[in-house]
């Protein structure tokens, strides 16, 4: 902020002198400001930051819900990794955020640079890619997933009908995640508008001056759409690997809650879920959120070390 | 017939009194009772909250029964809702977790002392004689619901295990039902004969789910076996040899595929193998039949007695189910009319017939209209036909049970999906109920 936009209206600002009045506007302005954002800050506060402090503190006691919080110490860390349980859901979640967010921000990655595309009625496919990505959280997509994937189901029709009868996929523990990642990559409306917007910011000179030096299409797309879009990828790809550790309601509504079949659909935030709701053990699910919070974390560490060697920022000379 | 349904609760009312006894110990907590109850005040609008477990056949029954009630008390509206069983389970812990449970509440015998333990229900003793009226009951009923004197629960009804099988499945196989008397080997034989005969249908057809992954029919075995399946001090009676022993009852069956499919059950849930008529037995509690009636479509559902032991079924009664209000509840003394109208009002029998077990209340009995040839008098007459072999009392749930139970399932359905033998399924039940049950 400049000192000449806190001068009242009329003093010329090359005889400004600084008042007391001008000292005392300031700071009523800036309480002011407090005042705006203050609905942000008293819901940060008690939403989200006490919770997660409260949280913190049950990861280290034994709790019930109902009767007060034991302290246990490490207990429910160090148990954690003696759990059958925890260690499935830790693996299927890796599964479905190691192999679904690659295929998912390929998907998006495609279609963006088809929708990039210049011919008539771009805009209405533009909409219509987005769209699922409007409900694709939700649960109904869930539920209707689950009618498409049972048996006699829309897709166990279409594999009798080309000869390759599985029988549903719900029922099937070796089905449901490939399913789970299709309902994921089913949502690529969002990461898609993201590479959209990227994809128009590149000059359109340089494919100009590669094509006049004779670079093919696909040399083009590696060599100049990649470089230049890697920025966006880092986030969508941050953004992706992160909302995909937090998959919870698509696998709770198809496995009705349970995980099944045989533990196949045991999401890390469901089974956080199981045992802080079902089982009543706060304190296990808190030290479970807290593990995951780490994990996130270093994951997300580990991409930004490494997105040096492969983002390049407009003006970088790297 | 009268008679012998008022026998047939006095039994049940009677069984239930030995339960009762044990169930007085752990750490109550006060609810409601002490100061004088109010009438239900008539001159302001209330709005009732209320849940169940059940299927599309109950809440219609519900609705019609809680339709009354508004006529009754023109200014209550009771908003209801329901889930299948597990789901049930998991939104009404949800809500007891924010203190914000439905004023009225379906309960369980299995989830009374957890709910009743953590403070969460209204102690009812401070709404009798003003807006309860609990002296159509047995006394040893009430008391099933009621913790170290304090009335949590109401029970509205009783009911004991049944084996139902699909006559028409077994005749279009040409398969004998099985004899009265028949062993749980007997039975094995049968399921085998079932899915032998079935395997070549479209659908395929099978003698009966797996019934050695339901966690109270072990327990009805152990009781055969004269064992008890929890200890007075709340612990478990039964070693990981006696489960391990039960679940491999099903060890070749399981191999050679005689069990309705486990991939298939969990794709139609909540109906299941039998409910959709491609499973022609299963072990159940007796008053299911309405609901697998209506469900299934076909009224040719016959009842037997379950497998017997060495010394017969030795069966047990159980209160099918109970009814609580929330100890949050801000309309205590509507919650208990609502609970009393639902317990005694004739026209409520009428509705509910034997659809959640023969009701408690002798008012209720007598209101049943019991047509020949009706699913209420196949009940009856199945309750009176095992009156005899009654002869057990139904265990008393630990404090924990649902979550046991519940592990219990999950790791059955590993089982049939061959991810664990019997032996792991039962080590890491018990490393669970070791974990989950309060030691004392």
């Amino acid at each position: 902020m400049t000192v000449t936009r806190a001068v009242p209206d009329g003093a010329p600002p090359t005889s400004f002198v600084p008042t007391r009045d001008v000292k005392r506007y300031r700071a009523g302005d800036v309480r002011a400001g407090y005042a705006f954002v203050s609905p942000w800050l008293i819901g940060f506060a008690a939403l989200t930051a006490f919770p997660m402090l409260a949280s913190l503190y049950l990861a280290f006691t034994d709790y019930n819900l109902f009767r007060d919080p034991q302290f246990v110490g490490l207990e429910n860390f160090q148990r954690l990794f003696e759990d059958p349980r925890f260690l499935q859901s830790a693996q299927v979640t890796a599964v479905y955020v190691f192999l679904g967010t690659p295929v998912k921000l390929a998907a998006a990655l495609g279609a963006a640079l088809l929708l990039n595309l210049r011919f008539r009625g771009q805009g209405v496919y533009r909409s219509i890619f987005y769209m699922p990505s409007l409900i694709g959280a939700s649960v109904s997509i869930a539920i209707v997933w689950k009618a498409m994937f049972i048996d006699d189901g829309i897709v166990d029709q279409i594999q009798q009908l080309v000869g390759f009868p599985a029988g549903g996929w719900v029922g099937n523990p070796d089905m449901t995640m490939p399913m789970m990642i299709l309902l994921a990559v089913w949502g690529f409306g969002a990461p898609t508008v993201i590479f959209l917007a990227g994809l128009k910011q590149i000059p359109a000179e340089l494919y100009e001056a590669a094509e006049v030096d004779g670079a093919g299409p696909v040399r083009r797309f590696w060599n100049i759409t990649m470089p230049m879009l890697s920025p966006v990828l880092f986030f969508n790809l941050l953004m992706e690997t992160i909302h995909a550790f937090q998959v919870f309601s698509s696998a709770f509504i198809i496995s009705g809650g349970s995980g099944g079949p045989a533990g196949s659909t045991l999401f890390y935030t469901l089974y956080l879920y199981i045992r802080g709701f079902q089982d009543f053990r706060m304190g296990y699910a808190s030290a479970m959120a807290w593990v995951l919070v780490a994990v996130v974390g270093i994951i997300t560490a580990v991409l930004f070390r490494t997105s040096r060697t492969w983002v390049h920022y407009t003006g970088d000379e790297r | 017939m009268r008679i012998a349904r008022r026998t047939i609760g006095g039994a049940g009312a009677a069984a239930v009194a030995a339960l009762t006894l044990a169930a007085c110990s752990g750490g109550g907590t006060t609810g409601g009772g002490g100061s004088e109850p109010e009438p239900v005040p008539t001159d302001r609008d209330i709005t009732l909250t209320m849940a169940w477990w059940g299927n599309d056949d109950r809440a219609a029954r519900y609705e019609e029964a809680v339709g009354l009630f508004e006529e009754k008390y023109p200014n209550i509206t009771v908003q209801t809702k329901f889930q299948a069983w597990d789901d049930y389970w998991t939104a009404r812990n949800t809500e007891a977790a924010g203190q914000s449970l439905p004023d009225v509440i379906q309960m369980d015998l299995s989830y009374l002392r957890q709910y009743a333990n953590n403070g969460q229900l209204l102690d009812l003793s401070g709404q009798e004689g003003v807006n309860l009226d609990v002296s159509g009951l047995d006394e040893s009923l009430l008391a099933s619901g009621a913790i170290e004197g304090a009335q949590y629960g109401v029970p509205t009804s009783t009911n004991t295990l049944a084996l139902f099988y699909n006559g028409d499945l077994l005749d279009s196989l040409g398969v004998e039902a099985p004899a009265e008397g028949y062993t749980w080997d007997e039975y094995d034989d049968f399921i085998e004969e079932v899915s032998t005969a079935g395997a070549g249908k479209d659908p395929v057809l099978y003698g009966s789910g797996d019934y050695t992954g339901t966690f109270w029919f072990f327990l009805q075995n152990l009781i055969q076996q004269g064992k008890t399946p929890f200890t007075e001090d709340g612990q478990l009676g039964f070693t990981e040899d006696d489960m391990v022993a039960w679940l491999e009852r099903g060890t070749d069956a399981r191999a050679d595929k005689q069990y309705f499919p486990v991939e298939k059950a969990l794709q139609i849930a909540p109906l299941g193998g039998f409910t959709v008529n491609e499973s022609a037995s299963e072990i159940t509690w007796d008053n299911f039949l309405a609901g697998y009636v209506a469900d299934s479509g076909t009224e040719n559902i016959e009842m037997l007695p379950i497998p017997a032991g060495d010394d017969g079924s030795k069966q047990f009664w159980k209160p099918s189910m109970l009814l609580s209000a929330s100890a949050s509840t801000e309309e205590p003394a509507a919650a208990a009319a609502l609970i009393d109208f639902l317990i005694n009002e004739p026209a409520v029998g009428e509705i509910f017939g034997t659809s959640k077990g023969v009701p408690a209340t002798a008012a209720q009995r007598d209101a049943m209209n019991v047509e020949a040839g009706s699913i209420d008098e196949e009940v009856i007459a199945y309750e009176e036909s095992v009156a005899d072999l009654v002869t057990e009392s139904a265990p008393l749930p630990v404090e924990g049970f649902g979550a046991i139970e519940a592990e219990y399932k999950r790791l059955a359905e590993e089982l049939a999906y061959e991810n664990v033998t019997e032996a792991e399924f039962a080590e890491q039940w018990f490393t669970f109920a070791t974990d989950n049950i309060p030691q004392p």
